[in-house]
């Protein structure tokens, strides 16, 4: 069967992509207008063309547009997906393999591979490549997908174990692959050969397209290229940190990246979930989520001092004082947000002590050698209270998130309904607060409009 | 007749006996001896926990005469090795490790305060399962068991899995115990379709049956369920004997789908103490050195060479317990 899809739609770093960044020829083209982008771009099928703004005119229009397109995707209430249809026309490859290369260039050159920037270059190619590949033809799409992935995986008996980083990065789940004797299957026959005569009263080719089918290898594919996107983008950063003058043109589009990203969070408010900078406020504990709860009722002695310690000290002290920390990716000390350290001794520390003093045996009585620890999680090194001078000793640790405190306390955590959308007690207490205003928000509009009329 | 008071702490008079006269370094597994020059070792002198740490020996006979003059509470090794082990410098690899504690299970059918003969074979039992997924779904070589003396280590020396960071073990200790409830509705084309875990006969979902079964075939009227109450657990336990033979549909429709899922739920979200975690993610872990004497109960730390087998109390008793006058 033909294929009418490039794999460098999909997979920018792929043989046909480079092909493409060769012949591009002169860099500095980059930045001229393009006519046959503009033709593609207008020819799309069902693109807004109301505005020239929406129209990318050079590659590094496109590759702003690539990053604007996931940005208010994913924040702005108002997202229009016909101002960014273009990005699904299959001829504007040759350009978008340009753009992606730009992306990765600027923000490896500029930001480093561990920037927010670089996480959300990444996140949108995985994002990209999915809206790409569901606009296709199922049969298109099952060409692609096994093309790409031979050219990925050039073994038929692949070991769980090369795809370490995708499960370090949690990109794939251990438990989602169906593995035997050490090897992920993927291939239906292999499928067959290997359980069909286990299974009973089902009909094996269904089981196969359910648990593995194309769901699997799609998925194994996109995080491929999601990894490798994120490998490319550190290669960027080592060879960058070598030369001495990066190219201006690259550095322009990473400050534009960023600009992007800042507006997408502060521009569109709450978006698509509860998103958006959540301001510091007194707590609320109806709000916290249940591990905190348990905690706070106090604990038995076991787990006892890394529940008071490493899990609520944290919880507490951010939720108080800087809850958007996941939000704003910014490393902060306590006196950047409580320069008198007076919230920390009227609030958050007589929260921390009334839960100590809740466990059986209270905490601090029988070790009160442990203050000096809760002190030193607060970034106050390690002495008996939070002084300012002290501050910077130690580092202000941030929540522990739900996976972590499933391995080191898994008898606090019991997930309810609202659990499931987040991966830190920080962000559930986040939605909570959010939920409560919006739902205070509502009702106060009702009660004007009552008094209204 | 001699009573024999097993289980009970050691005095230093018996450390003394223990390694002076029973204990040899031929004991201590190759794994270790081989590779001692990169790994840590860790002592506990009085008993208050391994604060004499940072312990380098060149070769066996320098950890033999080390171990026959100090007679220490107890001894460990590093899981880890190094290039400068000194100063746990330059980290090459360390051994994929799980502790599972007799004393910590989530689900045991004695009542002892510490460890007993029950619940160290209930411990056996589910080191048992976790080696079977080691082998047949990780498929992972090199699998060594060790008695610890309240429990069992599993120490894989597979170099596939050897280099993997804390998170990759992490998710392999969650597949490994069981701790997700797996997927029960999956979508296909034009249709969803639902399969419980108990009719996939391979993969996590089949890992995740059988520790559900396990624990289903362990629980007793005393056991507490979180979001499981008396009548539900006595339904479990009046119609538990449908999964001995497998027979959870059946099992399922006894219960009601939405109680067999409360059940289901609770126990996964138990399963995760089976074993010790924080264990198995440190990079940098010392465990209790196998041949050396577990003060505490007085057993030997003990290389276990057929796990189905294994007796501790007849494999692992130092002779000065059997020598105690009561």
């Amino acid at each position: 069967m033909n294929i009418m899809v490039s794999a460098a739609f999909i997979n920018p770093l792929s043989d046909e992509g480079e092909i493409i960044v060769r012949e591009l020829g002169d860099f500095e083209r980059v930045l001229s207008d393009n006519d046959d982008l503009v033709q593609i771009v207008t020819e799309s099928r069902s693109q807004e063309l109301s505005d020239d703004s929406l129209i990318p005119h050079n590659y590094v229009d496109l590759a702003i547009k690539r990053i604007e397109w996931y940005a208010k995707k994913k924040n702005d209430r108002n997202f229009d997906h016909k101002q960014y249809d273009f990005l699904f026309n299959t001829e504007i490859v040759k350009f978008d393999v340009i753009a992606f290369y730009l992306l990765c260039q600027a923000v490896g050159v500029k930001y480093g591979p561990n920037s927010r920037e670089s996480r959300v270059i990444v996140e949108s190619q995985g994002k990209l490549i999915e809206y790409r590949l569901g606009k296709l033809s199922k049969n298109e799409r099952g060409e692609i997908v096994t093309n790409i992935l031979n050219s990925l995986i050039i073994t038929t008996h692949l070991k769980w174990t090369f795809f370490e980083d995708l499960i370090s990065t949690k990109k794939l789940k251990l438990h989602d692959l169906i593995l035997d004797k050490g090897e992920i299957i993927l291939d239906r026959e292999d499928f067959l050969e290997r359980f069909s005569h286990n299974i009973q009263g089902r009909k094996p080719e269904k089981m196969y397209e359910a648990l593995i089918g194309d769901r699997i290898k799609e998925l194994v594919m996109i995080k491929m290229v999601m990894q490798n996107t994120e490998n490319y983008i550190l290669k960027v950063g080592e060879i960058s940190e070598r030369e001495i003058e990066p190219n201006p043109i690259l550095l322009k589009l990473a400050d534009r990246i960023s600009e992007v990203l800042a507006a997408s969070v502060h521009s569109y408010g709450f978006g698509s979930g509860y998103g958006g900078s959540v301001k510091a406020s007194a707590l609320n504990p109806k709000a916290f989520p249940p591990c905190v709860k348990k905690v706070m009722e106090g604990m038995k002695s076991g787990g006892r001092n890394d529940a008071i310690i490493m899990f609520l000290t944290p919880f507490i002290s951010y939720a108080r004082l800087y809850p958007s920390v996941f939000s704003e990716n910014v490393s902060k000390q306590i006196s950047d947000v409580d320069p008198t350290l007076l919230i920390v001794q009227n609030e958050v520390l007589p929260i921390i002590f009334g839960a100590a003093e809740r466990c059986s045996p209270p905490l601090f009585e029988d070790q009160p050698q442990d203050k000096v620890n809760l002190n030193a999680k607060l970034g106050f090194g390690m002495h008996q209270t939070p002084e300012l001078k002290n501050e910077g000793e130690t580092t202000w640790y941030t929540p522990m998130s739900c996976e972590k405190v499933k391995i080191h306390l898994p008898s606090l955590c019991k997930p309810d309904e609202n659990c499931k959308k987040i991966g830190n007690p920080l962000s559930y207490y986040n939605r909570m607060i959010w939920k409560v205003k919006k739902e205070s928000k509502t009702e106060s509009t009702a009660e004007q409009k009552d008094d209204n009329s | 007749m001699v009573k024999i008071e097993y289980l009970t702490p050691a005095s230093p008079e018996e450390r003394k006996r223990y390694y002076r006269e029973e204990w040899d370094i031929k004991q201590v597994p190759d794994y270790i001896t081989h590779s001692i020059q990169e790994r840590e070792f860790g002592f506990d002198h009085v008993g208050r926990g391994p604060n004499d740490r940072y312990k380098v020996f060149r070769t066996p006979d320098l950890l033999k005469r080390f171990l026959k003059v100090r007679t220490p509470f107890a001894a460990y090794c590093s899981v880890a090795f190094y290039d400068k082990p000194r100063r746990r410098d330059r980290w090459t690899k360390a051994e994929l490790v799980f502790d599972v504690d007799a004393k910590d299970i989530p689900i045991r059918t004695c009542e002892c305060e510490g460890v007993c003969e029950i619940c160290l074979n209930e411990a056996r039992e589910i080191v048992c399962g976790i080696l079977d997924t080691l082998k047949a779904d990780l498929g992972l070589n090199n699998i060594h068991v060790v008695y610890s003396g309240r429990g069992y280590h599993i120490r894989v020396l597979d170099n596939d899995v050897m280099g993997v960071n804390s998170d990759v073990r992490s998710q392999i200790v969650k597949y490994l115990v069981g701790a997700d409830v797996p997927e029960n509705e999956y979508s296909l084309d034009y249709e969803k379709v639902s399969y419980e875990h108990f009719v996939i006969p391979f993969g996590y979902p089949n890992v995740f049956t059988k520790r559900i079964k396990y624990s289903i075939l362990h629980l007793n009227e005393h056991t507490e369920l979180d979001g499981v109450n008396k009548k539900l657990l006595n339904d479990v336990l009046k119609n538990r004997h449908l999964i001995e033979d497998d027979n959870w549909g059946l099992f399922k429709n006894k219960l009601g789908p939405l109680r067999y899922k409360k059940v289901v739920n609770s126990i996964a979200s138990l399963n995760m103490s089976l074993v010790d975690a924080k264990v198995s993610i440190d990079l940098k872990r010392i465990l209790r050195l196998p041949s050396s004497l577990h003060s505490m109960v007085s057993m030997k730390c003990t290389e276990v060479k057929n796990i189905e087998t294994f007796d501790p109390f007849k494999e692992a008793v130092p002779k000065f317990v059997y020598e105690r006058k009561k």
